[in-house]
């Protein structure tokens, strides 16, 4: 119960009033940005609901409040948005984004009403295209590859079954996510991702329950995998570029890889809810998501990209453009990008994971 | 005539309460693990499977795995119990006026963040942790020890560590209750003070001390958190299997096959427990 | 008092544990004042700048107020009740007895995140708004059989004659309750109050899936481990929590004393 709410109300009530005396006198339809109330629900990831996150909206429209809901994954986002979660926005990344449109669960968006969209390069915008139809609004992206301690590992890692070489025992941090292990494993037997049979399943089971006798831990967040980089006990995990940046600014010698089957990529997108009656306020959030001081605080603050490329063609920082790899032209085109699981792969992979966490 | 009127005002309330709120909650997540998959709407209905039953069965390590989590909660109660009943016992008979002021400083710690204070024991335990560089200070060993963190025993000692505030209350409640006159009674009869003990003051306790075990135990045959951030890659316990199948994996219709088989597995423990004690009791 | 002077090993045996169960604390306090972000030994330097940030932090305050604002509403409720439930046990005889005492039990051998889903479940069916509310009434349910442990085991022992007594003399059941019961108990009800309050305070799976818009502290923090940057900040938090629960404490023992 939110002891605002009712002042809220009557403040709605007097300008709603207030608008429509104008609008009888012959005053412009639109209100005008200062005076915009009303109020949105966000489903997000911690951090997130951090102001900074989305300064412009707050700025344009400091008459607005935005609720936030945080998720802890994106399993839990999907099922939180499925069991009838009533948040107008939510945070989904690339891997998940099938289940939102097969079960009906975002609205289409009209991207001529986002003032920012022609900002966004063309294989972002697709990011979030399904079936010819713009559900998805690519918000922040960023690599996972091989970070590992120069000085603990002067030969280098030139790939990705480093996770899983028996030379770093004990000194192997993997992320917890059973689809991550399923795309390490494709990426180094050369499997196709979007077809991984029942066989190459099993096999892909028994390398990993084997790369537990190398793996010191399994993290859950940046700060584990940070931490045990720092100290020392481990020298190589899988990583996003956030915590190479961190350790980077800490000056603990990282190398962040570009492995031979190539670095993947993940996009983090916004979708609004289907049936939300706040239709407008959440296209006019998703803009102000795209502009420019978000961004650049997604950039400067949590070392991720952006898709707004004006934002990441004003980097100057020099920690930051080793993390994007910004003044490496041919980055992207070896790059893997993380394609859309289907609900029977979810299903498989997750299970098999289990599996391994289980076994004996 | 009263007494019966009180009976409603005692009955319906925590009837209400719990039927609401926990059978029927529970009822529904029985109905749902006979869902086929987790496809489609999550309201929708659908077709009884024995899906979800099936895999589970055929999958070996999960039954190991629900066996061990069990042996480690048993360690983990009998560890705690046995090392808060001294403390219970100073509380109760040592503390006098002090023994309030005693009890909440027992739970002080207990009221910072168990995630923090198992990351605390995570910075302990470590290569570069408080215990290793304080055997390496005094020389007693060369290499910082790794087999403190990220395996089973972590998992355990920090769960006993855990525990201890919470098991202390049941055996001070029960110890609180003795009347100390059966002691200098006992006293005065000649009895030294390890029998005052075992005759007395142990029997007497036992209530409380099966009530601190049994509090301890259940909850840790699912617990996920401490295996989570000090177990590493083989400290893996029942419940973080189901944890993920809930929020790793949207697979609710698994994670509830799961969980009803270790309630259901529990409750069988705790049936035999039950009546295992009942024969004890008759056999004194 | 010949049975217990002072017992110099007990004595030692319980301070010894006592510090072994605030070395955490220390260690925690430690990276409180720790230079740097991320944590590892040795420390690289001093800092009270973490508790000034922790100041400027809404979310974080917010959090902690709404876990405090939870566990005393659930606590409370779950005395109340699980109170009810002892009595109901050790004093009545009516044939649902059993079922209603196992009920009252048995949240104790659902995993938490079990019973997390299960009321999500519900709460979507009904269409209840997540709230601060939903994870109150989750936390009374758990918290309700250590009450009715504590509770009961002292009601249990405690001899019934004296409200057949009391009842004899002319006093009404309620008045009995009142007047000879639950003073008899306070010290039962009050440990079972706190067990009950610190169950609720640090709980994070429930909280985690009931809170919606409003995240309780363990959820918050849960959710803040993702970012290095921010621990210290937590760690903080949780420091003074424990200094401010320690100086009521010692507040309290003085008022206690000069009484």
């Amino acid at each position: 119960m939110n002891p605002k709410k009712p002042l809220r109300y009557s403040l709605t009530g007097m300008l709603v009033a207030l608008t429509l005396i104008l609008s009888a006198c012959g005053a412009p339809a639109d209100v005008p940005p200062g005076e915009l109330t009303g109020s949105l629900s966000v489903l997000d990831w911690a951090g997130y609901d951090a102001e900074d996150f989305w300064i412009d909206f707050k700025n344009t429209y400091p008459n607005v409040t935005v609720n936030f809901e945080i998720g802890i994954s994106d399993a839990d986002i999907y099922a939180k948005m499925a069991a009838g979660n009533q948040a107008d926005i939510f945070h989904p990344y690339t891997g998940w984004l099938q289940f939102y449109v097969d079960e009906g669960l975002v609205e289409e968006i009209d991207t001529s009403k986002l003032a920012n969209w022609d900002k966004v390069p063309e294989h972002f915008k697709k990011i979030g295209q399904f079936n010819g139809k713009q559900y998805f609004i690519p918000w922040d992206w960023g690599f996972s590859s091989v970070l590992y301690r120069t000085d603990m590992i002067p030969e280098g890692v030139d790939s990705w079954d480093a996770l899983l070489d028996p030379a770093y025992a004990g000194h192997i941090s993997m992320w917890d996510d059973g689809p991550a292990a399923v795309t390490v494993s494709s990426y180094i037997h050369g499997y196709d991702e979007t077809a991984i049979t029942a066989d190459q399943l099993a096999t892909i089971k028994e390398e990993w329950i084997a790369q537990r006798d190398s793996n010191l831990f399994y993290w859950a967040g940046e700060p584990e995998l940070v931490e045990g980089m720092t100290s020392g006990s481990i020298w190589a995990g899988y990583a996003w570029q956030g915590a190479y940046a961190t350790l980077l600014a800490n000056s603990i010698p990282v190398a962040y890889a570009n492995p031979k089957e190539g670095r993947n990529s993940w996009v983090g997108v916004y979708g609004i809810r289907k049936g939300t009656e706040n239709l407008d306020l959440a296209l006019k959030f998703l803009d102000a998501k795209l502009a420019e001081a978000t961004g650049n605080n997604v950039v400067n603050l949590f070392y991720y990209g952006h898709s707004n490329q004006d934002v990441m063609n004003g980097i100057t920082d020099a920690t930051l453009k080793e993390a994007f790899s910004i003044d490496d032209p041919g980055i992207l085109e070896t790059t893997n990008f993380t394609p859309n699981l289907t609900a029977e792969q979810r299903d498989a992979w997750t299970a098999m994971w289990a599996e391994v966490k289980a076994a004996p | 005539m009263d007494r019966r009127a009180t009976f409603w005002v005692l009955y319906l309330p925590p009837l209400l309460l719990l039927g609401a709120f926990f059978l029927i909650p529970l009822l529904l997540m029985f109905v749902y693990s006979f869902r086929a998959d987790m496809h489609g709407s999550f309201f929708q209905l659908w077709q009884p499977s024995l899906n979800q039953y099936t895999k589970l069965i055929s999958t070996g390590s999960y039954w190991r795995l629900l066996g061990v989590s069990s042996l480690m909660a048993l360690v983990i109660s009998i560890s705690a119990v046995v090392l808060s009943y001294p403390i219970a016992y100073f509380i109760a008979f040592y503390g006098r006026q002090r023994a309030g002021f005693y009890l909440v400083l027992l739970l002080v710690p207990f009221w910072t963040s168990y995630l923090l204070r198992v990351m605390a024991w995570k910075i302990m335990l470590g290569t570069e942790g408080v215990i290793n560089s304080f055997l390496l200070y005094i020389n007693l060993i060369q290499e910082p020890l790794t087999a403190l963190l990220y395996n089973r025993n972590a998992v355990m000692l920090t769960l006993i560590y855990v525990w201890i505030p919470v098991a202390t209350l049941p055996i001070l409640a029960a110890l609180q209750r003795i009347d100390i006159a059966l002691f200098e009674a006992a006293a005065d009869l000649g009895a030294r003070p390890i029998h005052q003990f075992l005759r007395i003051t142990l029997p007497l306790s036992l209530p409380g001390v099966l009530a601190a075990f049994f509090m301890v135990f259940i909850p840790t045959v699912g617990e996920y958190v401490t295996p989570l951030l000090v177990g590493g890659s083989r400290g893996s316990m029942y419940g973080n299997i189901i944890q993920d199948f809930f929020t790793k994996a949207a697979n609710w219709p698994f994670g509830s096959a799961m969980s009803m088989v270790m309630l259901a597995g529990t409750l069988i423990l705790v049936a035999i427990a039950v009546r295992l004690i009942n024969v004890r009791d008759l056999l004194e | 008092m010949t049975t217990f002077r002072n017992s110099l090993p007990l004595k030692g045996y319980f301070f010894g544990l006592i510090a072994l169960l605030y070395l955490p604390i220390v260690v925690l306090f430690l990276f409180s004042i720790n230079a740097n972000t991320y944590l590892s030994f040795p420390l690289q330097g001093l800092t009270l700048g973490w508790y000034e940030k922790l100041f400027a932090s809404d979310a974080l305050l917010r959090s902690a107020r709404n876990s405090l604002v939870v566990a005393l509403g659930s606590s409370l409720t779950a005395t109340l009740i699980g109170t009810m439930v002892s009595l109901l046990m050790t004093r009545y005889q009516f044939r649902s007895k059993g079922l209603l005492v196992a009920m009252a039990v048995l949240p104790l051998i659902v995993p938490y995140i079990v019973l997390a889903v299960a009321l999500l479940l519900l709460f979507s069916v009904l269409n209840i708004e997540r709230s601060l509310l939903t994870v109150g009434v989750a936390h009374t349910v758990v918290a309700l059989p250590y009450v009715l442990l504590i509770v009961g085991a002292r009601l249990a022992g405690f001899d019934a004659n004296i409200e057949e007594a009391a009842m004899d003399l002319g006093a009404s059941y309620p008045t009995t309750l009142r007047r000879i019961v639950i003073p008899m108990i306070a010290p039962a009800m009050i440990s079972a109050w706190l067990t009950a309050f610190t169950v609720s305070f640090d709980e994070f799976a429930l909280a985690l899936f009931l809170a919606g818009t409003q995240p309780t502290f363990p959820v918050y923090l849960y959710g803040q481990l993702r970012f290095a940057n921010r621990l210290p900040i937590m760690i903080s938090l949780a420091v003074l929590m424990m200094i401010g629960t320690l100086a009521l404490v010692l507040i309290a023992e003085r008022m206690r004393r000069s009484d």
